[in-house]
């Protein structure tokens, strides 16, 4: 402590430390010269005796300094400032790795800003961790009867709560469609998050007749209401019904995260008679493991359960899945993220193993200033610390850097990104970031700087000293290492170019995927009927067919038609059928298509052509017998080598009463429906003007159609002459989701031309580091030869014989690189796979491209320094040391 | 931190605190170059210091209160800093006498009985 103290004051101290010093050894020094003149030397020689006897002053200097006060603050900050002006003195030197470490650190601390944000923190809900949902396969909803014999049967859960999608018309001025869910009661409670004004649903309010109460989301409350904070208590109307506002959600509150993502109001689920239903697959289960209970425990349980009443009722209660609700959400973006992590963190790598041979070559240079440092008194310790401390600089300058590039690259990341990443937006540079930045900072100055220091201090002194600094012979070890560096770029390289390339690939696959449809020239919107005094449900059909012909009537329109649900953009449901003259199914078992209501016009404006049979026209409608179109793959899978055009079908086989048979009039071409990439499902396409269901009932995922228009000229342009006409029969009906079908088809590709295009510039960066760090290897090499090369050439050695020589020392560590880049990138492909579309991971062409275009970079990159060396004129060469 | 010196006496950096301050207990304030000599006389030239790798020693010591400095005339009428051990320095003497004694003894019986 004492010791400590007195340190610390010798910090302060340390000029008169110094002096004191100095007079301390001068006397010793005196004493001992003192001593050998007394033994008859003459005092010239007695004084240098002395110094001999006494050994190094300037190391007894610094001994002294060590352990006179925290040497190590003070000897830090000489540094410090030593490192600063070397660093000044190579401008050159020091743009070229700050820029590469700056690019290596700000791309990582952006990317794991976003995998910090949607992958690492938690759902914001308390104790979210808890929360999971209950599906059939993990994905598909769950019938009412389910829902409450599960929640009633399961002893692992502490709360057990059903939503379902909803989207009503608010009428009031202007009309809106909106997108809402229908909560159980118990849902908001056990997420936990309390609302910012009035308060969340009551026990009961879930009773048919008292679930008129309606909780905004932030957005809706300041879109809509202004941010009114009497807003609680005042009605609004929904779909036509009195609504109570009860309550406001805080900003960040977000319901449901992983699907109907974009709700902005939540009312009471009533159940009423549906509780008998077993059979309607609408609801989304969310559940609240009890404290203590395991994922693996919750999934036996309900395992049981559902076994037991899939024994009662067959076909009702399969594959039940229960997942952790984050699962849910980030399950689909891990893979990509963490692939971006990978390649950002290759980048990194090759970056510093830039900035290592750069460093390696510039110690090289500074053999001779390292030499005089140790003889001048520096230990071993301390060469290689003021070597970190640059090093430190370097990376700290880098880092600065990056942070820049990584605010931008974070912001840039956001708005680009496509929706399918959940919670991106959340992505921002905050601690955890900075705190990542720092590690990868220390990690990067540690990497890139660890090797080179070891190498200068190891020098020979006295050698380096003799030959001046620049020996022809520049070492077998440093060149390795060197050799060893380029190599393993190349490998890193190489590995994320495959990964790239194999991007690419899939990607113009995925693009030359014919959605089975003409998207171009077609604008579509959805227009919701519900509530709405103009088309109440028996004049519903008069309502449809004057839409379509006002639309059909613009100029500048093609062909209009309308349909449920877009290919693309819309909802898929499965409907079950019964096929005529076979024998009747088990529950569970039978046929089932993608189920689609189309008005007549639909299959001309989207060009969909009609493979066999043919189109829904307007004569099919309530008076005419039932028709049905089916697509190629309903054709092929239900009715294999037969023609499906003239088979009947039931849709309502298993009511009781006898079937309704409707009659297939025509095979449509599969077009793309729920995901681009996934194969085509069996569909139906029932005539929307004879559909009950659609005309008449008042439930709200049958009151809207999707219109289709095609254009003659561009598709966006017409919106408001569309929108106007649907206007002119009612001014009060809601238009949403104004869509272009080339918008739609590219929405659907976004998530892989994300991929595509990160993925891309990271291996493109990654390139140019890898082909700047050859020509900077091989750069230097040449230089340090051009006495050897001068020799070789006066000896007559060609010039092409000196390119030569100079390529293949080159391309002989780049070979090696990316053989192993070539192993490396074998096995890490295989964990892309999930995110290629017709492509495998090892795809030879890909690996073969890539081999060719590094190899071409590399050779480039390498003939530069070896055209210099042909230029060394011999003479000068051989006179330059 | 290490140093180079202290790399090439690493048996002693232990010890040498314990030489110096038994050399100052027997022999009264002295000057560095008198404790090196001693040192030198006093291991038969066994033990040859570099005369500048006393001075951490030294400032250890004083930085810890066993020794004091002071600058003073020697006989020859030249001006050197002779250090003197401290009430304190002789306490820590004893202890670490007592100290290395055992832990010699414990080194000879184990080298000895060959384990």
């Amino acid at each position: 402590m004492r010791r400590c103290l007195a340190r610390l004051g010798n910090l302060f101290r340390r000029r008169a430390a110094e002096r004191e010093l100095e007079r301390e050894i001068a006397a010793h020094l005196t004493l001992i010269q003192d001593d050998f003149e007394r033994r008859g030397l003459p005092p010239e020689k007695a004084k240098l005796a002395a110094r001999r006897a006494y050994g190094g002053v300037e190391q007894a200097k610094e001994l002294h300094r060590e352990a006179r006060s925290f040497a190590w603050v003070e000897q830090r900050l000489q540094d410090l400032r030593y490192g600063a002006r070397n660093l000044l003195r190579t401008p050159g030197f020091t743009a070229v790795a700050v820029v590469a470490l700056a690019l290596g650190t700000g791309a990582n601390t952006a990317i794991f800003g976003v995998v910090n944000a949607v992958l690492l923190r938690p759902l914001a809900y308390r104790d979210a961790d808890g929360l999971v949902t209950i599906l059939h396969d993990g994905v598909a909803p769950v019938s009412p009867a389910n829902y409450i014999d599960w929640r009633d049967q399961s002893r692992s859960f502490e709360a057990m709560a059903a939503a379902e999608y909803w989207s009503p018309n608010l009428t009031d001025n202007p009309p809106e469609h909106l997108t809402g869910l229908k909560l159980t009661q118990n849902l908001l409670p056990m997420l936990g998050i309390e609302p910012m004004l009035g308060r969340l649903f009551a026990p009961g309010e879930d009773q048919v007749g008292s679930e008129h109460e309606l909780i905004l989301s932030y957005r809706l409350w300041q879109r809509r209401f202004g941010g009114d904070r009497g807003v609680v208590g005042k009605p609004v109307t929904l779909n036509g019904e009195s609504y109570t506002i009860v309550g406001v959600m805080p900003p960040e509150f977000k319901f449901a995260p992983f699907w109907a993502t974009r709700a902005e109001l939540w009312v009471p689920m009533a159940f009423g008679s549906r509780i008998y239903n077993r059979g309607a697959n609408s609801l989304r289960i969310f559940a609240r493991l009890k404290p203590g209970v395991s994922l693996q425990r919750a999934q036996a349980d309900m395992t049981a359960v559902s076994g037991r009443l899939e024994r009662q009722y067959p076909g009702t209660n399969r594959d039940v899945v229960v997942t952790p609700l984050k699962e849910n959400v980030v399950g689909k973006v891990r893979t990509p993220l963490l692939t971006m992590l990978g390649a950002v963190g290759f980048l990194l790598l090759i970056a510093c193993a830039n900035v290592a041979h750069m460093l390696l070559a510039r110690t090289s240079d500074r053999q001779k200033e390292i030499a005089l440092r140790t003889a001048l008194g520096a230990s071993r310790t301390r060469v290689i610390c003021q070597f970190l401390t640059e090093n430190l600089l370097l990376a700290a300058l880098g880092a600065a850097g990056g942070l820049a590039l990584a605010v931008w690259g974070t912001k840039a990341l956001v708005a680009l990104s496509p929706a399918y990443i959940p919670r991106v937006e959340m992505a921002g540079i905050d601690s955890h970031t900075l705190l990542f930045l720092l590690a990868i900072t220390m990690f990067t100055a540690v990497v890139f700087g660890l090797a080179p220091a070891m190498h200068a201090s190891a020098g020979n002194l006295s050698g380096a000293l003799k030959e001046g600094g620049r020996g022809d012979s520049d070492g077998m070890h440093r060149n390795r290492l060197r050799g060893v560096l380029v190599a393993s770029e190349f490998a890193l390289a190489f590995v994320l170019l495959i990964g790239a390339g194999l991007m690419v690939r899939s990607f113009f696959a995925l693009t030359a995927v014919d959605p089975g449809f003409n998207p171009h020239n077609v604008l579509s919107m959805v227009v919701s009927v519900a509530g709405s005094n103009e088309a109440p449900p028996p004049a519903r059909e008069i309502f449809y067919r004057q839409l379509l012909e006002r639309v059909r009537a613009l100029p500048g329109v093609v062909s209009a038609g309308a349909i449920n649900h877009l290919p693309l953009a819309g909802d898929l449901w499965g409907w079950p059928f019964a096929i005529e003259g076979r024998p009747k199914p088990h529950p569970g078992d039978e046929p089932e298509a993608v189920y689609r209501i189309a008005m007549p016009g639909y299959f001309e404006t989207m060009r969909l052509p009609l493979r066999r049979g043919r189109s829904i026209l307007a004569s099919d409608d309530a008076r005419a017998p039932g028709v049905v179109i089916v697509n190629q793959r309903a054709a092929d899978v239900y009715w294999p080598g037969e023609d499906a055009v003239g088979k009947r079908i039931s849709l309502d086989y298993d009511t009781g009463n006898p079937p309704t048979w409707i009659t297939v009039i025509g095979v449509a071409r599969n077009a793309k429906q729920g995901n681009w990439a996934s194969k085509p499902e069996p569909e139906i396409y029932l005539a929307a003007l004879q559909n009950h269901d659609f005309l008449e009932k008042a439930e709200s995922h049958f009151e809207y159609l999707t219109l289709v228009v095609r254009t003659s000229g561009n598709p966006g342009d017409m919106a408001p002459a569309v929108r106007h006409a649907v206007w002119s029969l009612d001014r009060n009906l809601p238009i949403s989701e104004v869509l272009t079908m080339d918008g739609v088809v590219a929405e659907a590709t976004a998530q892989p031309r994300f991929e595509t295009l990160l993925l891309g510039i990271f291996a493109m960066v990654a390139l140019l580091l890898a082909a700047v760090g050859i020509y900077g290897v091989m750069n230097y090499s040449v230089s340090r030869r051009t006495r050897e090369i001068g020799i070789r050439i006066s000896l007559g050695a060609s010039r092409a014989e000196v390119v030569r020589m100079v390529v293949r020392q080159g391309m002989l560590q780049v070979l090696a690189g990316m053989a192993a880049g070539f192993a490396g990138a074998l096995l890490l492909t295989r964990l892309m796979g999930k995110m290629l579309y017709g492509v495998q991971p090892d795809d030879p062409a890909t690996f073969g491209g890539i081999a060719i275009l590094l190899g071409l970079a590399a050779f480039a990159a390498t003939c530069v320094p070896a055209r210099k060396a042909t230029r060394i004129e011999p003479m000068v060469a051989l006179r330059s040391e | 931190m290490p140093s180079e010196g202290g790399d090439r006496m690493g048996v002693l950096q232990g010890t040498l605190d314990l030489i110096v301050l038994r050399t100052l207990a027997t022999m009264g304030p002295q000057h560095a170059y008198a404790i090196a000599t001693r040192l030198e006389q006093v291991s038969e030239d066994l033990l040859h210091l570099n005369q500048g790798t006393l001075y951490p020693a030294l400032v250890r010591l004083e930085q810890q209160g066993r020794i004091k400095g002071s600058w003073r005339k020697t006989e020859s009428n030249r001006e050197a800093k002779f250090y003197a051990i401290t009430r304190a320095g002789e306490k820590a003497l004893a202890q670490e006498t007592l100290r290395w004694r055992r832990m010699s003894g414990l080194v000879e019986k184990l080298l000895s009985e060959g384990v």
